[in-house]
């Protein structure tokens, strides 16, 4: 593994940290928020911002830009503080979630810069990728769209209405990233209403499928560098994730999908989280 | 239908071919009407969802296979398509049922379509009643409520086929999300001219008269001309507005309506709550109060049966509308 490999990854987890500081710095400005599902999806946004996607922040309009869509939308706030840290929005931003007349609510707004759909009612996402995907194709564009889903969101049937489809149109240029926390706002998925075996499901949809651990960001830049996986399929990435991850308290904890941040949370999470470089 | 010579001395039609093709039947109209704007602009595409046939694209699919995807019967899947198609600059149009491209995918409308505000325009055939032999399944009489409950949604229900060729090439110039309501497999009469001016927003007012006001929209236009033309012979002028923009409303219409005419009745296939009739009424009780009937389906599921039974059953048509009309008068 070459130094300059190394860095790279140790800079993305850089990015991953500063990400879920925010994360928090969000929601104790907001007083509450979706710590759980935000911090799971962390590492995998910094990858995409920081690695993958092809963009201009300082262009957010930039036609032939790769697109990528928050369909689980009650992660807003690691959007938000990946944006911000992507130079999309300023970082004084990050100061007014939930505020009044604030551009940075609860869920992704498409008047926000950066943000490419308004999401938030769950199961949206992958229908939108896929017209993105679509756009692409009919104007013979390069441009990838990413969707990145959760595991309670794959109960909504309209996933699957989605997932037939863009196998069908062999959506090579579309990739799906499930952020597999296992939890969602009630209890743990297993238990609620099963995904399981998704990754059989998926494929059997005609997708190709990898699985990672989303919390690895070598493994994370891998298979991200490996998209597509099929010349003629559209991918899917499982990532297995930590609910909460990085604050012992709120991993793995239903609790922690939407919860109150007071001050004393807020300097624990921090201190847990470490400051970054 | 007249015919001339062009240049070269060949016999013309002054018949447009969409004119013929349509066979007085607004979902060909618009199905046409979609093929002629994807002539125009590479950016337009239609997304059928198992209605190939319904819209009569069978002939722009063979031609143009790429520019038409097929969603199957899977109306959230396809919304949600067309509006995430939209945000790259393309120009999707959405052919689908009335009935289910309306409630089934109503969130992906509300929200990848009104709140994100996309330019994407659905066609919804077999609108109101028109499947009244199907059961209330496939009855669409709350569909122009729902739309007209988003912001940033344009509503259109066309009189005609003419008028729907008319209105679908209108969408051109929109800049945000459309909904045209249409009729099914049966001839719609002819009730505006065949190069009518057409204008989103702005009322046909197809009769003059200074004694009451019908305003209606759609199937219910034709039987409103009807009742105004028996009225005349009993020297009744009513004056017939075709409001075929339920959302922008005409205001200016139906205020100048109200106050010249001091009387409305409305007119619609589709419940008497908050469609046509609704937005009329909202606008006047708080602009100018004016006496009132509705036509339209009560609030309830309508019964099965042949369509123009089934109409005759609720009171939409001109019996109703010239009923109403003297209640009014008297």
């Amino acid at each position: 593994m070459s130094s300059n490999y190394q860095a790279k990854i140790d800079g993305l987890e850089n990015v991953a940290r500063h990400i879920r500081r925010n994360v928090w710095r969000a929601l104790h400005g907001a007083g509450s928020g979706h710590m759980g599902g935000s911090s799971s999806a962390a590492d995998i946004l910094a990858a995409l911002y920081f690695h993958h996607l092809n963009l201009r922040p300082d262009d957010p309009d930039w036609s032939d830009r790769d697109r990528f869509v928050l369909s689980k939308g009650h992660a807003n706030a690691a959007l938000g503080a990946t944006l911000a840290q992507a130079g999309y929005i300023d970082d004084s931003v990050l100061d007014q979630f939930y505020a009044y007349q604030s551009s940075f609510g609860m869920h992704p707004d498409i008047k926000m810069a950066g943000v490419e759909m308004s999401t938030g009612g769950l199961g949206h996402g992958l229908s939108v990728g896929i017209g993105m995907a679509l756009g692409a194709r009919m104007q013979a564009k390069d441009f990838r769209t990413c969707v990145m889903i959760g595991d309670g969101e794959l109960q909504e049937g309209s996933n699957w209405e989605g997932a037939m489809a863009a196998a069908h149109l062999g959506l090579s240029n579309l990739t799906v990233i499930l952020d597999y926390n296992k939890i969602q706002q009630s209890g743990h998925v297993g238990q609620m209403l099963d995904l399981e075996p998704v990754l059989d499901k998926w494929a059997a949809f005609g997708w190709a499928v990898r699985e990672i651990d989303g919390h690895n960001m070598s493994a994370v830049v891998e298979a991200l560098d490996a998209l597509p996986f099929a010349a003629a399929a559209p991918s899917l990435i499982i990532a297995h994730t930590i609910k909460g991850k990085g604050v012992s308290f709120a991993e793995d904890s239903f609790l922690w999908h939407n919860n109150a941040v007071t001050d004393e949370v807020y300097e624990q999470a921090l201190s847990e989280l470490g400051e970054p470089s | 239908m007249t015919s001339t010579t062009d240049k070269a001395g060949q016999p013309k039609s002054e018949t447009p071919e969409w004119e013929i093709k349509a066979a007085k039947q607004s979902r060909l109209a618009f199905g046409l009407a979609v093929a002629e704007l994807a002539r125009r602009d590479e950016k337009v595409a239609a997304i059928s969802a198992d209605t190939i046939d319904l819209f009569g694209l069978r002939p722009f699919l063979e031609a143009s296979p790429e520019r038409l995807i097929e969603a199957g019967i899977a109306e959230q899947n396809a919304m949600g398509i067309a509006a995430g198609m939209a945000t790259t600059g393309m120009r999707p149009i959405i052919c689908g049922y009335a009935p289910f491209i309306t409630t089934r995918s109503l969130e992906q409308l509300r929200n990848d379509v009104a709140y994100a505000n996309q330019r994407v325009v659905i066609g919804a055939a077999c609108g109101g009643i028109v499947l009244a032999m199907a059961g209330g399944t496939h009855h669409a009489v709350e569909d122009l409520a729902i739309m007209r409950n988003m912001p940033n949604m344009t509503v259109i229900v066309p009189a005609d086929a003419r008028q729907t060729w008319h209105a679908a090439m209108a969408t051109e110039q929109l800049d945000g999300p459309c909904y045209i309501r249409l009729g099914g497999k049966f001839d719609e009469p002819d009730v505006t001219e065949l190069d009518a001016d057409f204008r989103i927003g702005r009322a046909d007012q197809l009769r003059n008269g200074d004694d009451i006001t019908v305003i209606a929209c759609g199937a219910l236009v034709a039987p409103a001309v009807a009742t105004s033309q028996a009225l005349a012979h009993d020297g009744i002028g009513v004056r017939v507005l075709n409001m075929h923009t339920i959302k922008p409303l005409d205001r200016d219409a139906v205020l100048a309506a109200a106050v010249e005419t001091g009387a409305i009745v409305t007119a619609e296939e589709h419940r008497v709550t908050g469609g046509l009739g609704g937005a009329v009424a909202e606008l006047l009780a708080t602009e100018q109060p004016t006496p009132m009937r509705m036509i339209g389906m009560p609030d309830e599921f309508a019964i099965v049966g042949p369509t123009a039974q089934v109409r005759e059953h609720y009171a939409m048509g001109e019996g109703a509308i010239t009923d109403a009309c003297r209640d009014l008068m008297r």
